[in-house]
This record gives C-alpha cells, structure tokens and sequence, in this order.
C-alpha cells in the first residue's frame, strides 16, 4: 500500500557506472521505490526488460551507461543507446510516453554524476506523474525530487 | 523494306537533312484545344511534333489521342509510347490502333517512374523494356508478325525511334547499349538535353567510330532554359541531367527579366555547335511549357524554311 | 529468407480489438532473422500491447509462443493446444505462415501482425535488402548474379535506364542501381559480351502472373 504512493523508478545500469560500494539516493527520503538492475553490460538491455520494467509498475526506467567509446565490449554502450531510443518510440506509439524511459552516460567512477542523474529520474518521475499503465504517484506524493 | 510513303520526318533524315522536332505535352484533361493550339505554334516550323505519353508519370490525355488530334491538323507525330503502364498486349495493340490513325513515328521508351508522379501508388508494369518495345515495331513492320508470331493484316508501317542518355552512367556502356537499340530496329534517337557539350563530343565519337552514326539517325535533345533557378533544378534533381556549373553561373548572371534571352542565346548556341558534330542529324527541342519560343529558336538558328 | 516488418501497433490494436484473449505467434525461422516475429518480438510485442491496453483500462489476456516454422503442419501442431485456448492467434510469420494457420485452424481467426516485404538477404547487420522475386525463370547466369527483374525499379532487361547516376537508382538515390552492379560484375567476370546480346522479352509464364504456382515433386509424395 505503502509503496504505490510513491514515484516507482526502475534503473538498468552497467557494472561500470557505479559499484556495490557506492552511496545511492535511496530509501524513503526520497519518495520514491527504486529498484536497480545490475547488468555486466549496458548493451543487455533488451527492449522486453525495458518494457517489462513498465509493466512491473515503473513509471520512469532510466539507464545509465559508461561514457561513449569507454565500453568494455567496445560498442555496448552505443548498442544500449539505440535500443533505448526505439523502446522510447514504441513507448510514445502505445501512449506511454517515451519521456519515461532516458539514457545517461556516466564516467566509471563519477558517483556524484551518477548520484546526480538518478535524482533526476526521481524528479523525472514527479514531472511526469503516474504512468498510464501503472499508476505510480498519489496526488501531492513525491513532489520534493 | 522501308515505310513505302514514308513520313516528312524519315524523309528529311533519309534525304540527308537536318531534322528538326519540337515536344508537345497533352493536357490534363479532355480539351483538344490546347493540343491544336500547341500544334498551331509548331507549325511549318519542325519536321515532326513529339508527343509526351504521361511524362513523368502524371495522368494526362493519351499520347494516341494527341496524336490523332495533330495527324486531323495536318501535323505529323512522333507518338512516344511508354512500357511502364501497358503490357505487351495492350502495347501491340495500340501500336496497330495508332498507325490506324494515320501515326507513322514512335519513339519507345521505358518511361519516368511512377514515383515521381502524381500516383505514386500506382502499380507499374514493365512487362517488356524499351528495347524490346523497339524490335517489337520492328517486327510488326519487317515481318508483318506481332510478338506471337501472328501474321497481321496489315502491318505498322512506323519509323522507330528511342532514346539514349549520353549523360548517364555508366559511360562507357552508354554506347553499348546505343548499338544495342539500333541492332534492335531503331531507325533514330533522341538524345538527353545536351548542355555538357564535351561530354556529348565523346560520346558522338564513340558512336562515330563504332560505326554507329553510319546507321542510325541521332538527334541532339535541346531544352532553352527560362532561369537560373532552372538550369539549377535539372542540375540538381532531375535524374540523368547535366548541367555544367559555367551554364548556371551565365544564367545566373544576367538580370533576372534577361535570363530568358539568355537561356535562348545558350540555347542557339548549341543548336550551332550541334549542327558540326559528324553524325548529328538533328534536333529535338524539348521547350518545356515554352512552345511559342520554338519557331523563334528555329528561326534565328536558320533551320527555317522546313521541307 | 523471407524478410518482414512488424505492423505498427496502431493497426495491430485494430486487428485485435474484438478479442479478450489473444496468443501471440512468433516463428523461429526467417522472420525471427529480421526481427519482426520470432520469440523476442513476441516477447516485445506482447509487453507493448499489455501496457497500452492497461494504458486504456482495456482488458486482454495474451499467450505467447513462438514454433519453428508456421509454414509446415510438422511444427504448426505444436500450438494446437494453445491456440484452442484463445479467441483469437496474432501470428507474426509471413503471409505463408499465416494462411498455413488458418488452413489448419478451420474456426480459428489468424490476423496477420507482420507485413511480408520480400525475398533478401542480410547485407549487414540490421539491413536487409530484397534480391528475388521469385520469377519462376532464373536469368541470373547472364547478368552476373545480379537480378534486374527484381533490382531494376523497371525491370529493364537491355541495360540502365537514363537516370542511373554514380551508381545509384534515380526512383531511390539509397539503393544501388542494379545495372550498375550488373556492368561492374560483368567487367570483374570479363563477360561483358553477355551485354552486347538482346535479351529477348520476359517469359512471365512462370511467374505469379500466371496464377498461384504449384511445385510438386513426385518422389515425396505418398
């Protein structure tokens, strides 16, 4: 009950972006249920997991990738760009809004730009409101991002 | 065997003149009109008038009925005739239909694609290509067969004609395939508009030393530009085209209300340098939506009076 | 291999739109390599339509499963039992696939959800590009193992058309002109000779013009 008064956000992120040790904006304080999926590499973001994200309650998914020509697998990263914009065309085609699902480049290492971005998901979860198909935030919840 | 009355336009260019032939678009719509006023323009001034058959693919009245409306005139046809919207049947049969009428010249092409046309949607044909088209006539009018091998009673009796682009890729196959049209039946051909003359130079000099211009009649495509805006637009977007940048510069270098004088002063020019070039025995004029410009031009080139 | 697009979701909506309960057919041969219907389009589509009913507060239920082949009964009998259980299959094999399943579904309705584009090849990764068109009369030997019926967007048979320039098709600057390939093919091959002969008209006896064709092979058939 708790949980869906608040902004649901959902980020993939490469093992490169930040490490088990790292400090993260999460818990109540933030006003929203956060969930991270750790993957080896960005470029395992098939469009289901994206999709099945949204399907799971998310109302924003945000992926967050190493920087652009630092990619262990060389092109991983150029490979989750491209599959993030179709799912945010397909997103907008069934009216969800292909705002709700984003892609940042981190530097490895660059915690605070990471801590940054996913505020900015949060934030991007308030602006947006509750996603259509899956009702996320109550009225006057999770305005503070 | 050759068409026994043959038409003005074989004679001129069996008789070893310099033929002469303007292009006559048929309206988008019924009125026969525009077609004997445009015919009235052209008059006593070319050899033969060329009618367009849905150029560019835009619906218009059929090159046929244009055609006939011109021959009631007392003006000769060249009937273009596309392979894009007919399948041989249809093709054979208005060939009969039309030399019925009293239409004694075709030149067969394969036609501007649908998609630059008005119906884009339109499904295309191509059952036969424009070579083909041409050793069809050949045969209805050697062998008195059509294409099944049916002998006709009576049989087209037409000078054929096709057309080549000296400005296409690839070059060096462009003469090859101009042997090819001519081993096929064509008895002339029109060419592309010539604005790159040394281009066109090198391709007459290839035709001229496979022995080509020995057996075929080639006329020289001419089109008077209006502006810069159109030398711009056939450089840039119409496929096939070649306009040297030196021309554009020209017409864009004179005032904006000159440039029509310009673009027949080019325009007069060509026609001269054309008229030396061993084995060009001809012009075809291609003013577009420009007619009345035509006797002017064959005027002040001195091809006027016509046979 | 048969190349496919996936129709957009718009229209599949529309096809679905009287049912409740739907399975989504993929199938795991040609346009599984395309992309538009093999288990993960399935998976993506299925997803895609669940959240954009849910979107609209309207109910469907959907089944997914993806066989072989949809074009032979061997492998259309795997879904047998899933396809009894629902109103409806939304299949994403090729227009073969989808009159296969409805042959054998007599009562079923099977609604195509890919639009089948052509016969191709995978040039590159993610790029496909059509090549046959199935003519039922193979001229390829001439022309260098490049297809003018298919490739020439006027099936010129005699050479390139006037708009051939710098190698690229003038109906769409983005596709190669086939005789453009053909020459420089023949040139790499020393027969540009083959150019020289008049290709005599098309016989389109063989092809779909003479109606839907008919392969038998007597040896297999019992």
């Amino acid at each position: 009950m708790n949980q869906r008064s608040k902004c649901k956000v959902t980020i993939f992120h490469c093992i490169n972006v930040f490490g088990d040790g790292d400090v993260l904006p999460v818990g109540d304080a933030e006003n929203v249920a956060v969930n991270f999926v750790k993957m080896p590499c960005s470029s395992m973001v098939k469009d289901v997991f994206l999709l099945r994200a949204f399907e799971a309650g998310a109302d924003v998914v945000a992926v967050l990738v190493c920087a652009e020509g630092a990619c262990r697998y060389v092109e991983g990263n150029l490979r989750a760009k491209k599959r993030v914009a179709w799912v945010k065309a397909l997103l907008d085609e069934i009216g969800l809004d292909g705002k709700r699902l984003v892609l940042f480049n981190v530097t490895a290492g660059d915690t605070p730009t990471a801590v940054e971005y996913i505020r900015k998901a949060y934030s991007l979860a308030a602006a947006l409101g509750p996603s259509p198909a899956a009702g996320g935030c109550r009225p006057g919840v999770g305005k503070a991002g | 065997m050759k068409t026994e009355s043959a038409g003005k336009l074989q004679q001129v260019l069996d008789g070893g003149g310099f033929a002469v032939t303007a292009e006559c678009g048929p309206p988008r719509g019924t009125d026969p009109e525009i077609i004997r006023k445009k015919g009235e323009l052209l008059r006593g001034c070319v050899d033969a008038v060329n009618v367009t058959d849905n150029q560019t693919a835009i619906v218009r009245m059929s090159s046929i009925a244009a055609c006939a409306h011109l021959v009631a005139m007392g003006i000769e046809p060249v009937m273009q005739m596309v392979t894009r919207d007919r399948n041989r049947i249809a093709l054979q049969s208005d060939i009969m239909g039309a030399y019925s009428l009293g239409i004694q010249n075709i030149l067969c092409l394969s036609g501007d694609h649908q998609t630059f046309g008005s119906q884009p949607d339109a499904l295309n044909v191509f059952d036969i290509d424009s070579m083909n088209l041409v050793h069809t006539v050949l045969t209805m009018r050697e062998q008195g067969q059509d294409m099944s091998g049916y002998a006709l009673k009576g049989a087209p009796q037409m000078f054929i004609g096709a057309a080549a682009n000296p400005f296409a890729d690839p070059f060096e196959y462009r003469v090859i395939r101009l042997a090819k049209k001519i081993e096929a039946g064509a008895d002339f051909i029109q060419t592309q508009c010539v604005y790159n003359m040394e281009r066109f130079k090198a391709w007459m000099h290839m035709a001229r030393e496979e022995g080509l211009t020995e057996k075929v009649h080639i006329l020289a495509g001419v089109t008077p530009m209006k502006s810069e805006g159109m030398a711009k637009y056939m450089a840039n977007r119409v496929a096939g085209m070649d306009v040297p940048a030196s021309l554009i510069k020209r017409m864009g270098g004179v005032p904006k209300e000159k440039a029509p004088e310009e673009g027949i002063k080019i325009c007069l020019e060509t026609i001269a340098e054309l008229r030396d070039i061993q084995g060009v025995h001809g012009i075809h004029l291609m003013a577009i939506e420009w007619e009345d410009v035509v006797a002017r031009i064959v005027s002040e080139a001195g091809l006027l009076p016509r046979p | 291999m048969i190349v496919g697009e996936q129709k957009p979701i718009s229209e599949i909506k529309q096809i679905v739109a009287p049912y409740k309960k739907i399975l989504i057919l993929g199938c795991g041969t040609c346009v599984k390599t395309c992309f538009a219907g093999g288990d993960d389009e399935v998976a993506v589509l299925a997803s895609a339509l669940r959240l954009s009913c849910k979107a609209e507060g309207r109910e469907i239920e959907i089944e997914e499963q993806t066989i072989e082949r949809q074009c032979e009964d061997e492998f259309i009998q795997e879904s047998a039992r899933a396809v009894a259980r629902n109103q409806a299959v939304l299949s994403l094999a090729c227009g073969a696939g989808v009159q296969a399943m409805a042959r054998r579904f007599a009562t079923m309705p099977v609604l195509p959800g890919v639009n089948t584009t052509f016969m191709g090849v995978l040039e590159k990764p993610g790029l496909f590009t059509e090549e046959c068109s199935g003519c039922g009369d193979c001229k390829l030997a001439i022309f260098g193992g490049v297809c003018p019926f298919t490739r020439c967007a006027k099936k010129l048979i005699n050479g390139p058309c006037g708009g051939s320039q710098n190698g690229q098709c003038e109906v769409n600057p983005e596709t190669d002109c086939a005789w453009h390939l053909i020459i420089e093919r023949l040139k790499a091959l020393g027969q540009m000779d083959n150019l020289r002969i008049y290709q005599p008209p098309k016989n389109w006896a063989a092809s779909l013009s003479s109606g839907p064709r008919k392969l038998i092979r007597e040896d297999h058939v019992i």
